[in-house]
This record gives C-alpha cells, structure tokens and sequence, in this order.
C-alpha cells in the first residue's frame, strides 16, 4: 500500500543554493575530501510531510496514538510508563532495572517457561525497559499473533507473581553480566561521562551495583512495580497492520483491568557547563587504545536552540560527512569512527563526542579534536559546507518514511514534550533558516572547547603524562562495586 | 502460500487469527553484455530507493600475506575514481539526504546507498564510476590502512574475546580461504601495496563479477534504462579463478584455551563443521540450532542458565556460508564456576538431540521464527535490494528470498535429527576455552 505520505517536489533554486557550492575550490574545512562535482545531482529536494497519526484516549487515560501500515503483516507497540534509573532510591540503584526485568519471569497464571514458551510460540517480542525518566513496555508480533501476544502481555504486566527463587538467580545472572560490562572501555568511560556530569544527582549512577543487588529485596521491586507501572496519563503508540478503530478495541479489551496514576513527572536540575577542563584517566590494562569521551554540559530538549545545535553538529560530528570523520579518520587516520552529539532530553543536557584512537596517536588526535572544536566556535561555517549540512537533515527526513516505527516515534517526540502539532510540518523550514553566525553562536556556548570534560579508558603508563597537556589528569579506578 | 505441515496444539490454541499472506518479492533479472547482472524491484511504499553492488570477492580469495585485503581494499572504494574525488562519495550521499555503506565478509563484498527517489542518477554514477575506474594512491592506501588497524583495535585487539573469533575459525578449518579472519592481520595490512590494490581491481571489480540490484519508488524499465547508460560499456574482464574452499577431513576433536587479558569471564565455545548454506543438512541445523539454543525457552538456555545456573548466558546459531560452514554453541560461564561443568552438560543435551527428534512444539516455535524472519527482507527497500543481491552473488539464485524461507518451512524433525547425527560428533568438533586472565575469577579448568 502507497505511503499516505504528500510528497511534494520543490525546486531548490533558492531554498538549497547548490550553485554555491558548485566548482568552489575545496575550503581547508573540507578536509579529508576532494569535490571534483560531475556526478549528476538533482537540485531538488524531496519535501515530504510526515503521516499524522490518529490520537484516542483510552478508559484507562493512556493516549494512543496510531499510525497504520499495511507494509508487512505485522503490529509493533510500545506503552510508556513511569517508572526509570531516576525513580530509584539512592541507595538502590538497579530497583527499576530489576523490576523491568523479573515482572516477565512470573504471572499468576504462567510460571517464566511458560511465559519464553508462549512468546517463543508466538513469534513474539515482549520487552519491559526502564530508561532514565521513564520505562517503555514494547510488543511486536505478527498480526495473525497479536491478539494473543497482547493477551500474555496484559496478563504479565496485571498479574506479575514476582516468584523469589527467579529473583535470586536473576540477581546471580546480574552479577556475572556486570563483572562482563566492567570489561567494556565503551561502557567505563559512558559511566565516568554521568559521574562527572551530574555529580550531585541521580543521573550520576547508571547502573546497577553488587551492593544493590545483595541488598534488594522482593518486596522493594513489588513497591516500585505497583507505584510506577500505572496507565493514566501516560502515551502509548501502535504501527503496523491495524486500523485506529482495531487497536482502541483490542487495547481496550485486554488493559481495561489495568489503573493507576498518574505519577507525577520527574523534573532535574539543568546545571551550565563546568567551566574548567580536566581529565579522568581510567586505567585498563592491555589496552591498545584509548577509548576518549569529551563531553560537557550544554542543552536540554525544549532549549530554543536545539535546531541551531542540529545543524552545528551536523557541521561538526555528525556522520562521514561532518569534519570531525573527515579530519580525523579520513585525512589523519588515528580512528575507525568518530562522532559528536547532543544528548538532549528532558532530564539529560550534555554535548559529547567520542572516539577510540591506538595508544601513540592518543595526544595528536584530542589536539586535531580539540582544534575543531575551537575552529567551528572561532570562525563562520563557509556557506557551501552549511548549506550541505541542512540538506543533510531536511533530505534525510523523506528516508524515515519508510518505518512505520520511526514515523511513530517522531510523533511520540511531538507529542511528549508538548511541541505544536505542526511541528514536524515546519521542522525543514527552521532547520534551513539557521544562519551561519547562529551556528556559530551554539558553538561557542555549546561546544566545551576551553573546558572539555576529558575521560580516557586506556594503558596508563603510556598516556598518563601527555594527557597533562589537556588539563589536570584524575586518576579513576573504575567502581569495583 | 505454503501451510505449516504440522502445527503445535500450542500454537494451535494461542494464535487465534487466520495466518498472514506474505507476498513473494518480485523483481526483474537481466545481464548485460558485459556481464553486470541487474536485479530491479519496484516498492512505491515511500519516496525511497536502493541501490546495492555485490562484488563475488571476499577474504576466501586473498593469497598468503594479504590477509584482511578484501576489507582494505573496500576502504579504498571510496577514495576516488575518474570523476569521482576522494571523499566525494560519502560527502554527496550524506548531504543529499542519503545512507551508506559497505561491508566486507568471507565470501562478498557489498556496498549500497539508500537515497530520495530523485537521487536515482546520483547513486548510478558514483557505482558506475568506481567500477570503472579507481583512482590509488599510496597516500590514500596508507591513510585507509591506518583507519583499517584501528578497526582490527577496536573490534579484536581492545575487546574482551576478541582473538575468540579469530582462533575459532583457525581451528575449525585448515583450507588457508576461511582459515584466517575478515579483518587480517596487522602484518598482512602493511604489506599491501598500490600494486596489489590495481591487480585486485582489475581481476575481481568486473561487472561480470557483480550483482547490481535496485529496490524501491522506480520504474523497472527506465530504471534499467538508466543502468544500461551509466554501466553499460565498463569492460568485462576475465572471470577470475573460483578458489577452491574444500576442506580436508578431520578425524579428532580440536581443543584450545585462550587467556584474555582484557576478559573477567570465562567463556566456553563448541562448534561444529556443517555444509556449505545451501545444503538441506545446512537448513535442518539450522532449524535445529534454534530449538536447541535459541532464545529463553531453548533446551540449553532452561538447562544451563536457568535450572543448573552454570551460565549466565547461552546461544546457539549456525554461520552460514558460501562453502563449509559451522554449527556454533557460545556459552558465558558464571564466575566461579568451571567450564569443563558446562561442557560437560552442552554435551549430554547434544546427546539427548541425537537420540530423541525434537517435538512438535518445538518445531512449530521454529517455524513461527522462520516466518516471522520472512518479513526482514520486507520491511525496506535496502533489506530487499540487500537480500537480492546476496542471493544472486552467493548463490546465482535471486529468487532464493522467497523459496528459502519455505524449504525452511518444510525441515522435519526427522531431517533435524539425521542431520544432527551426521555433523553434531565430537571427532567433527573445536571445544575453545577463553579464560579472563585480567582477574583471577577461577583457577583454569584442567583440560585433557
């Protein structure tokens, strides 16, 4: 079935200034490439407008939204509720994790067999995820399965049993997958990157500790299950083969017995970037690498800059075409992949770039990052190399159609942090009348130029000394706990 | 549409609705003069296409002191043609709105771009142009090796069970083409030279080595059309010689141990020597890998992780290639607990898999999963294009997207068992022990 989706084609004379762009002699900012321009390239860009969804309140105030397409026999949902990291209590980080996890290993009517027997006769995926502000219960199956996936699901999320000896061995498999985590650079420096951040919070804890887990008791995840897994108030969205009238009456039919709610918002602080640079050294023995983050605190997702940032970034880390890939991996080959981005969410507020350079070139490729991140702050953006990075973002947009999921999770986006209901409509229009002294502008306040939070997971012996040249080095032991 | 031949009361009881029509994947199949092979499937889903080049060359053909070439030489892809800059590829398609890649396996080598639909001519020309014509350079060549090295870093030489995946296939085969890795050694990645990189392009870089397929909001024959423009008069070479993949027999089991000094965890591989994918023994284990380790209700996960809690996690799967392939079983080992408990264990549910089929239950979980994964290829036209083209490059049969799923379908548990008993031997097996030798967890299991 064709994609209900207006495409209109407007011609870029103007909108997208190609000409600009064409037959300029390379700019020094567009390192690691050589534009010989005689490939054929249509100077129009594809506008499409987004499908809308249809949106119903259930009787239970969740708010549905549904986007159908018939693409593939197939019916994706995800339920949002209010449970999360952030929900935790101090001293048991993990409750939500463990809630997430042991509330599918046990309902009054089917023991955890029977549950991965069902779900595997059904071809079904059931999973219960706990984000930082919020968790998402996410089910897909087939169509001819669905109504019986969502029958199991509703009698898991309704009737969890919570059995203890599961508790215990979930506990054990924790245990050993996080010794298996401890030995992930990726996943040491993430972790020091929310230490460092978010010092005095929550936010600073994200995962679960040993300590936790010898701690926490039945009866804690029972607690955070009954105040966080509640219906009202809260968004739910279903894509695929089934029409808005279809998915009111299932969901109805198999959630009507689920109430509660609603839960209050979290709401955290969004503290300013920390104005001095410095450097956290976690060292891993045997490395060949160091694996660099380099972040600090910038934006949150209502900032009135957000789209201005998009495009800086796009200009700055964002993929193979940005000038962070093309400096450092294409033209001085310190890195395999390289990439900045904004962390912007409504508890989260940070920029970060990331990259894992071999040990000798740990120096010479933070100094080439660091020196983009001054140059992109210091000195307009050239307009060909702009305009580039905005049609990056308004030509991509067309690609997403294809997802019925990714349609869906745009209007989740929308419709979560309250933005007008024509915010995608317009989304290409303000992302092409950002302006070179606003990309500029973001640049200088955004990205940590003179205070980069630097966290290196590496052999310490080698690197330990030249990391000094980029501000005082803490040395961390990664938490043992 | 085929019926399940035999149907769990399970299954039976729970699926309520009338089972879903999956409609076969039409495409057109076309050779040029030259040789290229051109497979177009219209999908008007959305104002999207892609286009996907399968080179027949992957690591099986490189020589001895070449290891990781093929791979290299995909980097170099994108460094520069006739008309094309180094760089410009990637540059164009990102800021036109598109999507690339290209990857490298043992047996291919595949690039695609997924585009806005009126980008059809962009995307033609850049794979025509390096098809064509590649421009090399030793800057560029030691530019892309020093990116390629880290990638070996950052994939095997800084991760956890890193050399796992290299030694595994040294012990499983001794034919030198699938004997070492994808990504090559750091010996073999300096040694290669300009030259090596001309000759490699020449021999394999032929549109009568290649498979081009193009999936989504097109029109078959002006999309043809088109192709015939920008392909239609690269020169066909000389087919390059098929390597040979035969592997000698092997008559005893194959033990190793590994310390890995960036590991905390034990971790215990079994793996098993099976036909090439395209064999019916191939399809059955592959089925049955999925009964016995695939996902929480598989017999190994409820033995092992759930009711002995020996492991806290374990999979079966089979990798399938072009040539001889492998029946794999990975287990990560509680801490504390010894690994020779948990082989010892593997073995007996193996035991049981020989002596007994698998239920009807089971079998139908697995056809469920068969058809459930019909939809993969469905649900964009780069899946499509990506599916085609493999199954033409691979297996000469473009078609095998939709008739591979139904013989799966049809596997019985018969078929499982006969298959089981053929390939699941011990003499036939490499038990692979990695021992985290960062942190004394346990002392090393002592090992006959």
């Amino acid at each position: 079935m064709k994609n209900p989706a207006i495409v209109l084609l407007i011609a870029a004379a103007g909108f997208i200034p190609r000409a600009a762009a064409q037959g300029q002699a390379p700019s020094p900012s567009l390192a690691g490439v050589v534009r010989l321009n005689k490939a054929p390239i249509s100077n129009e860009v594809l506008k499409v407008k987004l499908p809308r969804p249809v949106e119903r309140r259930l009787a239970n105030g969740i708010k549905l939204l549904v986007v159908e397409s018939h693409r593939v026999p197939s019916i994706s949902l995800s339920i949002r509720i209010p449970t999360g990291d952030l929900r935790n209590p101090p001293d048991l980080p993990g409750i939500s994790d463990a809630t997430a996890a042991l509330i599918r290993l046990g309902s009054k009517t089917n023991n955890s067999r029977q549950i991965a027997e069902k779900l595997a006769e059904l071809g079904a995926s059931l999973s219960f995820g706990s984000g930082l502000d919020n968790g998402t219960i996410s089910l897909s199956a087939m169509t001819e399965n669905f109504d019986a996936a969502l029958a199991l699901m509703a009698d898991i999320l309704l009737n969890p049993s919570f059995p203890q000896d599961e508790f215990d061995k979930w506990k054990t498999r924790q245990k050993a997958q996080l010794e298996q985590l401890k030995s992930n650079p990726n996943f040491l420096a993430s972790e020091q990157m929310y230490k460092v951040l978010y010092p005095g919070d929550a936010r600073q804890q994200i995962r679960i500790t040993a300590a936790a887990l010898d701690k926490m008791t039945r009866d804690d995840v029972v607690n955070h299950y009954r105040k966080y897994y509640v219906p009202s108030g809260q968004w739910a969205g279903i894509a695929g083969d089934i029409t808005p009238a279809q998915a009111v009456a299932k969901l109805e039919k198999a959630l009507s017995g689920w109430k509660g709610g609603p839960v209050a918002p979290i709401s955290m602080p969004m503290p300013g970037p920390i104005a001095e640079k410095k450097v956290y050294l976690i060292p891993r023995p045997g490395s060949v690498q160091t694996v660099l983050t380099i972040a600090n605190l910038a934006i949150s997702r209502n900032s009135p800059d957000y789209i201005a940032c998009q495009v800086m970034n796009r200009v700055l880390g964002a993929g193979p075409s940005s000038r962070l890939f093309r400096n450092i991996r294409e033209e001085k080959g310190y890195t395999y992949g390289i990439g900045s981005g904004f962390a912007a969410t409504r508890v989260t507020n940070f920029f970060n770039a990331a990259t894992s350079v071999r040990t000798e070139v740990t120096a010479p490729a933070l100094t080439e990052l660091l020196k983009e991140f001054h140059d992109i702050g210091d000195r307009a953006v050239p307009a060909g190399e702009l305009d580039d990075a905005k049609s990056a973002i308004v030509a991509s947009f067309v690609l997403g159609l294809e997802s019925s999921s990714s349609v869906l999770g745009r209007w989740m986006e929308q419709r979560e942090y309250g933005f007008p209901e024509d915010y995608w409509d317009t989304y290409s229009q303000r992302v092409m009348a950002v302006t070179a002294v606003e990309v500029q502008r973001v640049a200088k306040k955004y990205v940590p130029a003179n205070n980069a939070q630097i966290i290196a997971v590496g052999d310490a012996q080698k690197i330990s000394e030249l990391l000094g040249k980029f501000g005082p080095v803490e040395e961390v032991t990664p938490d043992s706990n | 549409m085929t019926r399940l031949l035999f149907l769990s009361l399970a299954v039976l009881a729970l699926a309520s609705g009338q089972e879903s029509k999956i409609a076969p994947i039409r495409f057109t199949d076309t050779t040029l003069d030259n040789g290229l092979r051109v497979i177009i499937a219209e999908d008007h889903y959305a104002p999207v296409y892609a286009v996907v080049v399968s080179y027949k060359v992957g690591s099986r053909d490189e020589r001895q002191g070449r290891t990781g070439f093929a791979h290299l030489f995909e980097h170099m892809m994108f460094k520069g043609s006739e008309n094309v800059g180094p760089g410009e590829h990637f540059y164009t398609i990102f800021t036109r709105g598109g999507s690339m890649n290209g990857t490298t396996n043992n047996d291919r080598t595949l690039y695609y771009e997924i585009l806005p639909k009126n980008q059809v001519d962009l995307g033609l020309f850049l794979e025509a142009d390096r098809m064509h014509s590649l421009r090399v350079t030793q800057e560029n060549l030691d530019n892309q090796r020093q990116a390629v090295k880290e990638e070996r870093r950052l994939g095997v030489d800084n991760q956890a069970y890193g050399q796992t995946f290299e030694k595994m296939d040294e012990l499983l085969y001794d034919n030198f083409a699938y004997h070492h890795s994808v990504i090559g050694s750091m010996a073999d990645l300096d040694a290669a030279s300009v030259a090596d990189v001309q000759d490699f392009f020449k021999t394999y870089y032929a549109p009568n080595n290649a498979v081009l397929s193009l999936v989504g909001d097109l029109d078959s024959k002006e999309t043809l059309a088109k192709v015939k423009k920008y392909f239609g008069a690269i020169p066909r070479q000389e087919a390059p010689k098929p390597v040979d993949l035969t592997e000698p027999a092997k008559d005893a089991e194959r033990r190793a141990k590994i310390d890995d000094k960036l590991a905390r965890v034990a971790r215990l591989d079994i793996a098993y020597r099976i036909p090439e994918a395209t064999s019916a023994d191939n399809r059955a284990l592959s089925v049955g890998a999925s009964i016995l380790g695939g996902g929480e209700s598989s017999r190994l996960y409820q033995k092992l992780v759930k009711d002995k809690e020996l492991a806290s996690s374990i999979q079966s799967y089979t990798d399938g290639r072009a040539g001889p392939s492998s029946f794999h079983i990975v287990a990560m080992v509680r801490p504390g607990k010894d690994p020779a408990e948990v082989e010892g264990l593997i073995s007996e549910e193996i035991a049981k898999f020989l002596s007994t089929p698998v239920t009807a239950e089971e079998l139908g979980k697995a056809r469920t999963g068969i058809r459930r994964s019909m939809l993969f290829p469905r649900e964009s036209a780069l899946s499509t294009a990506i599916s085609l083209a493999d199954n033409a490059a691979l297996y000469n049969d473009p078609n095998r997207v939709n008739t591979e799923p139904e013989k799966r379908l049809a596997v019985s548990a018969e078929d499982i068992q006969n298959s089981a008993r053929k390939y699941l031997r011990n003499a036939n097996r490499v038990v692979l022990v990695t021992n985290p030798a960062a942190t004394a967890v346990r002392p090393p299991a002592a090992k006959p």
